[in-house]
């Protein structure tokens, strides 16, 4: 299902994206990215550092929002998608996506639709804020 | 002239420079195992059936992959001449900064023309384009910019670009 000017007002919500951020989750992206910093795989050099264990790539936080964005707007119509790192994420958190739409409008006759994004633990502490644009099927 | 002060123009005279050039190929295997690794089962990333059934000329990337596809795709023989005598963005600020401070990625955007999609031969083109400093409780912050272009080779159509924040707390 894409969004069409039919089923789109400011206030809507795209589906939310949960996952549960485990310590293979981030080798995994380590691998995937080639981010081998130790802070997001090594626990050892993270706890020597000072940090309560390894904590996720902000990049991954960032991704993991971007899949809920295009779930419902379609890869094809993603025009901007930019994000501020608050907090870091750290295993064992359970992480939800928020995608609200923030206005409509159009733009040299195409409709755009802009939306807030953000990424928060189930406390409500938020990792991530930002916005993205996207282009409105008629 | 402050420290502070004199950092911040040493970083400001480095506004332009062009800090990476390469060449990338986007592979098949690397955007599916990018697309698991943040937890997208979506088939477009890993069929070219779902991929053409949605429209897209050959299987898409997800929209992050252009920050990590140079790890994967940057071979040394596509790497054009004039990439290699490029300094790396951390050699080149690091002469205006005082040491110790601990490196934070503030932002990041992207802004696309279409998709990246397996197949494409890319060429990346990093320019610093800002930087600043800022205070923060008894630190400094110190803000680099960077804005990569990806265009294709062979048309030279921009593809998309990204904005990648970096700050430097000291």
């Amino acid at each position: 299902m894409t969004l069409s000017a039919a089923n789109v007002s400011v206030g809507s919500k795209a589906p939310v994206r949960t996952h549960t951020l485990t310590r293979t989750d981030l080798v995994r992206y380590a691998g995937a990215s080639g981010d081998f910093n130790p802070m997001h795989h090594d626990e050892v050099k993270a706890t020597g550092a000072g940090q309560p264990s390894v904590f996720g790539h902000g990049m991954l936080t960032m991704a993991f929002v971007g899949s809920a964005v295009v779930d419902y707007v379609g890869l094809e119509n993603l025009k901007t998608f930019s994000v501020r790192f608050a907090k870091q994420t750290w295993p064992g958190e359970v992480l939800s996506t928020k995608v609200v739409v923030s206005g409509l409008r159009t733009e040299s006759g195409v409709m755009m639709v802009d939306l807030t994004v953000s990424v928060a633990n189930d406390a409500g502490e938020v990792k991530v804020t930002g916005v993205a644009s996207a282009v409105v099927q008629r | 002239m402050t420290t502070v002060a004199k950092n911040e123009a040493g970083l400001k005279s480095l506004i332009g420079t062009v800090t990476s050039r390469s060449v990338v190929v986007v592979e098949r295997g690397p955007v599916g195992e990018f697309a698991h690794a943040i937890f997208d089962e979506n088939p477009i990333y890993q069929t070219p059936g779902a991929a053409t059934a949605a429209g897209f000329a050959a299987i898409p990337a997800p929209p992050t992959f252009s920050f990590v596809m140079g790890h994967w795709g940057s071979f040394p023989e596509l790497q054009p001449s004039d990439g290699a005598s490029l300094t790396s963005i951390f050699a080149l600020v690091g002469p205006h900064l005082p040491p110790g401070g601990l490196i934070l990625h503030g932002e990041q955007s992207f802004s696309f023309e279409r998709p990246i999609v397996v197949g494409d031969r890319l060429v990346g083109t990093g320019t610093l384009t800002d930087a600043y400093a800022k205070a923060s409780g008894d630190k400094t912050m110190y803000f680099i910019v960077v804005e990569t272009s990806w265009r294709e080779e062979k048309t030279d159509d921009a593809v998309c670009s990204s904005r990648f924040n970096v700050i430097y707390r000291v």
